[in-house]
């Protein structure tokens, strides 16, 4: 059930540091979805636990809290990458060529703007609770069980990093699109008609039988 | 310049940038920041030297948001939810409950579409976000009303309209939201969310008839199917029964009895049912793996607006836009009942622009205190209320009101979030195609809400059971 | 003019009213010229106001020891099980006085933050649902909503404590999930406990959270004398009007709270606290010291600082 990708690929540099980077994306996304699962998991001990052994986990709310980050931010470039953070393509919808890269170019380098000055602000949280010199580094912990606080706080800067990564790629497409008139430019999620196309051409290729991209 | 005076400015800048093209979080993410940046430079006049400690504070207070807000535990409710929809779909709960409801509804007028209505109205019941139940149904409802001769739009339309209801039926991860916000009882609140859930599907139901009736090549009846195929198709179904009984005990024990947990732990146990018929049904890691991927991408993405609107309403904060618009609000000399109207209508337009989750979190520090001051207070008692009903009551039923404003909020446009997932599931339909299916839905919502308003014994009847 | 940014949240109660005292009493005495704007929850989370003060983004925070020990330990040591502070006002001088120790000092640096003032709370007691316990014995085996320090301290007579975030605490005794919630009264009135509870311990005490008010040290420094001495010289005035406010508003209210909703009053014998004070409080207050000397803290320094003055002050 996955979506058809509207991401076109060859073999030039740009693919592979595209491919190499989504290598990692889908890392930290499936990591996303492995703590929704755990977090699954642990609501069936503590339930378990508590009717059958009058025993719940302590600290259950720090773990949660603990989860979030893991759940929220680790699958944000995977998430860029293939084009699943919403937008109204009202406008950019019925651009073509230059005028849409140039779109692009323009929206795509504010967020990476955005998201570089945040890696700072995010980083600085994390700073703020870490201490070398104190048990466990910690100098800001959970409200119950007083778990250090500062390994989720850190995830949150390493995933913003590598959204940041994944932006300058994409605004270095957009900006080479917009200096050669690509039409349809390999590394960047492209919109809706042309990933339709884009889509049957590799279902063409790969006899790829996923019943989404009929019409 | 004064603070509000830039409020208003950055407020502009975001609805901008959103209608060019902006991806929504960043574009809020982006004007929360910029507004800081401004608000900490006006403190020190602006002076040149200023502007990097003004930059400093500004992108530190931002950076604290993502962390501190998200790590909370009525929000891990969102992704439990969501993956609840993705596992049963694995389930073949989604194809059975379709299945179901187009042996036993296809034969009226305009039956496949309302059989999607009715299958989404019961997958609702396990599924507490309605882009998820959107996306999921996209697949599923779509092709085969596009088989037999739908406008494509209305298909979508259809899928866009109906996936609203997941957020009304019980789980819903938006009333989840709305409790945590006014600090109401979340019980209360999802138990209240059923009757209107339920009403919302039938008054869908009569519109979608009275479209059959009236255009021609509409798409044909199905008919045909056997009392005995009917009879076949409720086993399939069933297991939804035994999710949405786990999950109503661990919200409120209808014999009287204590709840079984939390509905934090309800939703949890409910998702860890449903993978259990799953892995029974087949699923393996591959499939269970692009479950937890999309859950992952779908959550993410919420989350990121989430995060990307509270470092905006931060700045908010820093304006004192809310404290502005709470002064003007009751400062005004009207009738109660009107003024309710009036927000509500202000929600519909605000609703425009903005995701529902991100709409409710910006508004309600300001509109719920509001809205229970007009009724008499949090403890006025029903006779001396202005509303006809104690302060717990009004919370709720305003919740109710203000939920189904934010769902009718994800089919407008031009930000209309169910609308773009059916769209992104949809590479052959684009977003305008579905804004255009949608359209007739805003008229049964706008009688839904009407009657919602008109007699609130249709939301309070069942939590005041409780 | 000089406006200072203040930081708190929820909505505005007995726990806030010496800062909007203190606003009011800012105002008048310098002639408009240094005012207050208080945000409830528009200017950080809860749990961030000391990020804030640290950053410099707003000048004043209140914030709670026990949402962050790890931020704080020097005066979590007011948080310990059964120190057996008597009343607010004594909770307030030790607090007052806890707050100039230089290890206090010091540790609060470390955020770039004075400590103003406290918020002195009573102590925490609990609500509950089912039969009221007679003896401590009957809390062997019940579930109670307990974080922390007390919660180790309930564990000790048997109880089972569960975490859960205030908001989730109506829904959990509603549903059986926890039979007792341990709160301040204003909180088990604005958390709605007394709502479903029946009964109420009256004597059980185990203590209670702190909760400064602190500014952030380069805007003080950065005020004119002038201003600093009228901030400074209203802060005993402001505490007053709190300590008159929550005696005669919120404790004059939960009498009749608990009557007319027909909660019950249950008292605990003193030798039965005796035995549970010496379970509970030796055990606490040693892991504390333990734990706070490795942190580089003079622990046992604070702890007996802290329970000197109780001592002094008689119970
Ligand atoms: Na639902
Ligand atoms: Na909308």
């Amino acid at each position: 059930m996955a979506a058809a990708s509207l991401v076109m690929t060859d073999d030039s540099t740009v693919s592979r540091l595209d491919r190499g980077l989504l290598e990692v994306e889908k890392l930290f996304a499936l990591i996303s979805g492995l703590a929704v699962f755990a977090l699954m998991i642990l609501a069936v001990i503590s339930v378990g636990g508590r009717n059958a052994l009058n025993q719940p986990i302590p600290g259950y709310v720090d773990w949660i809290e603990q989860a979030m980050p893991l759940i929220a931010f680790m699958g944000i470039s995977y998430t860029q990458r293939e084009g699943g953070h919403i937008r109204m393509d009202l406008l950019v919808g019925n651009l073509k060529g230059r005028a849409l890269w140039l779109a692009e170019l323009a929206t795509t380098l504010l967020i990476l703007i955005l998201m570089m000055l945040l890696v700072w602000g995010t980083f600085a949280h994390f700073l703020r609770s870490f201490d070398m010199s104190q048990p466990l580094w910690s100098r800001d912990s959970s409200m119950d069980i007083g778990l250090p606080i500062w390994p989720a706080k850190l995830i949150v800067p390493v995933a913003f990093g590598v959204i940041c990564l994944r932006l300058m790629l994409q605004v270095f497409v957009y900006a080479r699109a917009v200096v050669q008139g690509t039409e349809r430019p390999v590394g960047v999620p492209l919109i809706a008609d042309a990933a339709t196309q884009a889509a049957l051409e590799a279902a063409t290729v790969t006899g790829d039988d996923n019943d989404d991209k009929g019409h | 310049m004064d603070s509000i005076t830039i409020g208003l400015i950055v407020t502009g800048f975001m609805l901008v940038s959103v209608i060019l093209g902006m991806r929504v979080a960043f574009a809020a993410g982006i004007s929360g920041l910029v507004g800081l940046i401004w608000i900490f430079w006006s403190r020190r006049g602006y002076d040149p030297e200023a502007f990097t400690w003004a930059l400093g504070v500004a992108v530190q207070t931002a950076g604290q948001v993502p962390h501190s807000k998200i790590s909370s535990q009525a929000l891990s409710l969102i992704p439990t939810f969501i993956l609840i929809g993705y596992l049963a779909y694995h389930a073949g709960l989604t194809k059975a409950l379709f299945e179901a409801a187009k042996r036993w509804m296809a034969w009226v007028p305009g039956g496949l579409a309302v059989s999607t209505v009715f299958a989404t109205a019961g997958f609702a019941a396990v599924s507490g976000a309605s882009v998820a139940t959107s996306a999921v149904f996209a697949r599923i409802a779509i092709p085969e009303m596009l088989a037999i001769g739908y406008d494509k739009k209305f298909a979508a339309g259809v899928v866009a309209a109906a996936g609203t209801l997941a957020s009304l039926i019980p789980p819903s991860a938006i009333l989840v939201i709305y409790a945590i916000i006014v600090e109401q009882d979340v019980g209360a609140l999802l138990l209240a969310g059923f009757i209107p859930g339920v009403f919302s599907a039938f008054v869908y139901t009569a519109l979608i008839i009275g479209m059959a009736l009236t255009i021609k090549d509409f798409g044909p009846r199905v008919t045909g199917f056997t009392w005995k195929q009917r009879f076949a198709s409720l086993p399939p179904a069933l297991p939804i029964v035994a999710v949405v009984v786990i999950i109503i005990f661990f919200v409120y024990n209808p014999f009287g009895g204590d709840a079984w947990g939390t509905p934090t732990e309800g939703g949890a146990i409910g998702a860890f049912i449903v993978f259990l018929m799953a892995l029974y049904r087949g699923m393996r890691w591959p499939e269970l793996r692009d479950a937890l991927m999309e859950t992952a991408k779908l959550s993410v993405m919420i989350f990121t607006i989430i995060w990307g609107v509270l470092i905006y309403v931060r700045f908010l904060g820093f304006a004192d836009l809310p404290g502005a618009f709470s002064d003007w609000l009751t400062s005004l000399d009207m009738a109660p009942l009107l003024i309710l109207i009036m927000i509500l209508l202000a929600y519909a337009v605000l609703g425009m622009f903005m995701d529902a989750i991100g709409m409710l979190l910006l508004t309600l520090p300001v509109v719920f205190p509001a809205i229970m001051a007009l009724n008499g207070g949090m403890n006025v008692s029903a006779e001396a209320s202005a509303f006809g009903m104690s302060g717990p009551m009004c919370a709720i039923w305003f919740g109710i009101l203000v939920v189904k404003m934010a769902e009718f909020c994800l089919i407008t446009p031009p930000i209309g979030l169910n609308c773009f997932v059916v769209a992104g599931v949809r590479p052959d339909i684009t977003v305008q195609d579905v804004f255009k299916g949608v359209m007739p839905f805003f008229i049964a919502d706008a009688i839904t809400i009407a009657l919602l308003v008109a007699f609130p014994m249709i939301v309070l009847w069942l939590p005041s059971q409780m | 003019a000089t406006e200072w940014n203040v930081s708190v949240w929820g909505s505005r109660r007995a726990f806030t009213e010496h800062i909007e005292r203190l606003a009011e009493l800012l105002d008048e005495r310098t002639d408009g010229e240094f005012t207050l704007n208080i945000s409830y929850g528009g200017l950080s989370g809860n749990r961030e106001n000391l990020d804030g003060i640290s950053i410099g983004a707003f000048e004043m925070a209140q914030f709670c020891a026990g949402y962050h020990a790890d931020k704080n330990p020097s005066i979590t040591v007011l948080e310990l099980p059964f120190l057996g502070v008597s009343d607010l006002q004594q909770e307030r001088e030790i607090s007052q006085a806890l707050y100039e120790h230089p290890a206090v000092v010091a540790d609060l640096a470390r955020w770039n933050a004075v400590l103003l003032m406290p918020s002195p709370l009573p102590q925490y007691n609990i609500v509950g649902v089912g039969d009221a316990p007679q003896t401590l014995e009957d809390f062997d085996g019940m579930a109670v909503r307990a974080t922390g320090g007390i919660g180790a301290a309930m564990e000790t007579i048997g109880a089972v404590p569960n975490s859960m975030s205030a908001t989730e605490v109506r829904q959990a005794l509603d549903g059986g999930l926890v039979q007792g919630v341990s709160f301040a009264p204003h909180a088990h009135m604005s958390f709605g406990t007394i709502e479903t509870g029946e009964w109420w311990t009256t004597n059980l005490n185990p203590g209670t959270v702190n909760c400064p008010v602190v500014v952030n040290s380069d805007a003080l420094a950065a005020l004119s004398d002038e201003h600093r001495e009228v901030l400074m010289s209203s802060v005993d005035d402001a505490l007053d009007y709190y300590i008159d406010y929550y005696n005669e508003q919120t404790m004059a209210a939960w009498g009749p709270a608990l009557d007319e909703r027909g909660i019950e009053r249950v008292t605990f014998s003193e030798e039965e606290l005796q035995a549970f004070r010496e379970a509970a409080a030796e055990p606490a207050a040693q892991a504390w010291i333990e734990e706070n000397t490795a942190r580089g803290l003079p622990a046992q320094e604070l702890y007996d600082f802290v329970t000197g003055m109780i001592a002094e002050g008689g119970m």
